[in-house]
């Protein structure tokens, strides 16, 4: 018994000098440096050596922590997750520093379908002090010596990591995030100068629509409260007062950042609901990132694609998602040897080169070898003069053609080039309506990418009290911006569902992290959105499609919704 | 020595000493914390793509020679995924030192976001050694396979910890629910592998 443990011990042994200094700040390490070096080893489970934190499951099973960290569990706001049954109980100081009583769980009880006990958790417990923090992490037992279930991992550190670890834990979301309080939500959205009044109220109609609908379920709960309803701790944060400001940008991008930070000097918001600009969201979403504020499915196409942003959700990665689907489409349909005959023609625009920059990173990705890209003007392309001799000088069998409707009367003579295979990839949010115009003789060889629905949805168009009625696309709902449905599905099921779980822990990496733990929704525009902790581009799909024939042709499905 | 250092002295002490009384009396209670059972599955024949973007078909991969284990991950997964993978990779390592092999297959259930990217660098996080496969496909591919192991999870957010071992010899399954310490995991492979000496 005593060998099988051995090695653990010994660690722990080892790692715990005799003659060292009692839990207290280090002289040595700012404030700063304490707060860099444990958010190191909370979120990369990093020691402030440079090495991984060591970790054992179990007594026996090692693990190092560059696989997974505190983080992973307990997640970045540090209050906890609730995922396959299992309870990761809060883990910031002024959690622990309290009694506590854990909500009760799956793992308590063995469930109908008999399952068996696997994750009982702590039920309740006194209050941690410094010392005993540390005895929890290193032993896995509570201030009254309740042992952890095998779910958390024990750490083995050292006195000096240990406590940059538990000051790093007592800081963590210590202070209430502006913007909101018990009573209060205040949130913003953003719209920018080139949005057309038209779409402008599409996206605040539905805004203020929650607003005043939260304001008025507020006013029926305060009477119910004064006829002596007791309410449930969850009921009582679910209703609060929301007020919506409008954060109007104007002029040059690059002035964005300023208006931004004048708005939310002035008036600061808990976060950002939905959005809408025509012109690249990024000054948008650096300034939400490095100033922490949630920003929750803005309407565009020109996202930021990013695996390490955190603070904005987008329904998906736009233009690029298109160009991304045609890449992973093309992938299972050429070898490699046959890259050579595929040819990338960008138009010299911001929709296609995002197009082009979502078909060149996933193809990257997928390690293929590079294909051979070109560019060229609007001019160029209607004429078709410059390309036909592109085409005449090469042996093309697939064509990307990231270019407007302007090229359609061309498409014939285009194909009539081409060799072998004899495909076009057009961009359908790029064609818009016009896609139509695809002649029928020439449909048989031109695939599009469609980033939305196919499969009918039956369900309330707005997502409020309409009849439920099944809705198929056609090539009419082409480049349609879907700024209400989108941004009634954000608000009905995403952030309302986000805001209403919170509870009173009011930080928006909370929020950001409770938003990450949703189950899949199906909304009206796509197949299924998707969550988990870091992803940020919730629908994941995009097919490919091909047109059937006449006016109001079929949408003929050629992939999956989601390309492996 | 001052009082506080003492303190600490007995204080790791008794810890230590409590750890151990834990862990030795729930061993000799033989109260297993997971639960095992033997099954027979029908595994579909289909084609799922691995970490390197390959196809491959279910069947050539789990019906071997070799020893299988199978789980159900996702990449993005907190709470249960890295203690089941951090079971595999010490099963790895073991059956490494002692001698044998093992193929390791974890399936997502995560199709829409696990791409091979995102699975390969999974693998790298947990320092997965080759013989260790992450798998992905479409969705109905994926649901079919879930179902095929009694093991179909609506909702990712909703899934459990579950390790099954094929037996090649006889071609049951030994199924495994909870999660096992890494010597318990390495005594239930062996009783399907046999002891090998190598
Ligand atoms: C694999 C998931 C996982 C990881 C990684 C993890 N924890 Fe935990 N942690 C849990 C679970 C589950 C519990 C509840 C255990 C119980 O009650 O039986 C827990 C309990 C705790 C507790 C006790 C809370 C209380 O109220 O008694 C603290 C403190 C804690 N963890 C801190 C940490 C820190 C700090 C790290 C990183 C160094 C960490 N945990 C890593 C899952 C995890």
């Amino acid at each position: 018994m005593i060998i099988k443990y051995l090695p653990f011990l010994i660690s722990i042994l080892l790692a715990t000098p005799l003659y060292s200094a009692p839990l207290t700040p280090d002289e040595d390490l700012s404030q700063s440096d304490i707060m860099r070096l444990g958010e190191q080893m909370y979120r990369n489970g990093v020691l402030p050596s440079g090495e991984y934190m060591p970790a054992y499951i179990r007594g026996d099973t090692e693990v190092d922590s560059g696989a997974f960290s505190c983080s992973s569990c307990h997640l970045r706001a540090g209050l906890g997750s609730y995922e396959g049954g299992v309870v990761t109980p809060p883990t910031t100081g002024r959690k622990l520093y309290e009694p506590y009583r854990r909500p009760p769980s799956l793992g308590d009880t063995v469930d109908q379908t008999g399952r068996y006990i696997y994750a009982k958790t702590v039920q309740e417990r006194p209050s941690y002090n410094r010392t005993t923090l540390a005895s929890a992490l290193r032993f896995g037992v509570d201030p009254v010596g309740q042992k952890f279930n095998d779910v958390m991992p024990r750490y083995p550190l050292s006195d000096r990591d240990m406590t940059i670890l538990i000051r790093y834990l007592e800081f963590l979301s210590h202070e209430p995030s502006p913007g909101a309080s018990s009573s209060e939500f205040r949130f913003a959205t953003i719209i920018t100068d080139d949005v057309s009044p038209e779409e402008r109220k599409a996206l605040l109609n539905p805004l203020q629509n929650f607003m005043d609908r939260k304001n008025q379920q507020l006013a029926l709960y305060n009477d119910y409260i004064k006829f002596g309803y007791i309410p449930t701790a969850e009921m009582k944060y679910a209703f609060r007062k929301a007020s919506l400001d409008i954060w109007d940008l104007k002029g040059d991008p690059s002035t964005w950042r300023k208006q931004l930070e004048n708005y939310n000097a002035a008036k600061p918001v808990f976060a950002i609901l939905g959005g809408i600009s025509n012109q690249n969201w990024k000054p948008v979403h650096d300034f939400c990132e490095s100033e922490r504020i949630p920003s929750l499915f803005p309407i565009t196409d020109f996202p930021v694609v990013s695996d390490t942003s955190w603070y904005t959700y987008y329904f998906n990665k736009g233009y690029a998602q298109e160009g991304e689907g045609a890449a992973k489409y093309l992938n299972r349909l050429i070898e490699d040897a046959d890259t050579k005959t595929v040819l990338q023609v960008v138009q010299d625009s911001e929709v296609a080169r995002a197009l082009a920059s979502g078909f060149e990173n996933s193809w990257k990705e997928m390690e293929r070898s590079p294909i051979k890209s070109i560019k060229l003007t609007a001019g160029e392309l209607a004429d078709n003069k410059t390309l036909n001799k592109i085409l005449s000088s090469r042996r093309t069998s697939v064509l990307l053609l990231w270019a407007d409707a302007e090229t359609l009367p061309q498409l014939k003579k285009t194909l009539s080039r081409l060799k072998g295979r004899k495909i076009i990839f057009m961009s359908s949010g790029y064609l818009g309506k016009k896609a139509a115009d695809i002649s029928d003789e020439v449909r048989k060889n031109i695939y599009l990418t469609w980033p939305y629905r196919l499969t009918p949805y039956i369900g309330p168009q707005t997502g409020q009290f309409d009849a439920r009625v099944p809705i198929v696309t056609s090539v009419k709902d082409f480049g349609e911006s879907r700024i209400t449905s989108r941004t009634v599905a954000m608000l009905l099921q995403a952030a309302l569902q986000g805001l209403n779980k919170i509870y009173d822990n009011l930080y928006r990496d909370h929020f950001m992290d409770v938003m990450s733990m949703q189950m899949d929704l199906t909304v009206r525009d796509y197949e299924r959105l998707s969550f988990g902790p870091g992803q940020r581009y919730v629908s994941k799909g995009c097919y490919i499609i091909q047109l059937g024939h006449g006016k109001n042709p079929e949408l003929i499905p050629r992939s999956e919704w989601v390309i492996q | 020595m001052k009082i506080s250092e003492l303190n600490q002295i007995i204080c790791c002490i008794f810890f230590a000493a409590v750890f151990m009384f834990l862990n030795s009396s729930e061993a000799l209670a033989e109260s297993r914390s997971y639960k095992r059972s033997v099954e027979k599955y029908n595994i579909p024949d289909i084609s799922l793509v691995n970490q390197n973007g390959k196809k491959v078909r279910l069947r050539s991969l789990l019906y071997g020679e070799t020893p299988v284990v199978v789980d159900f991950i996702y990449g993005t997964c907190t709470t249960i995924c890295p203690v089941l993978s951090a079971g595999f990779v010490n099963l790895q390592r073991n059956i490494d030192t002692k001698g044998g092999s093992v193929r390791l297959v974890s399936i997502t259930i995560d199709p829409e976001n696990d791409t091979p990217k995102v699975m390969k660098e999974y693998l790298k996080r947990f320092r997965a050694k080759p013989g260790w496969d992450f798998l992905t496909g479409s969705r109905a591919d994926i649901d079919t396979v879930m179902k095929a192991f009694n093991a179909y999870i609506p909702d990712k957010m909703q899934h459990y910890p579950l390790n099954i071992i094929r037996n090649p010899k006889d071609n049951s399954w030994v199924r495994l629910f909870g999660i096992m310490s890494s010597k318990e995991f390495m005594e239930e492979f062996q009783a399907v592998a046999g002891k090998h000496k190598k």
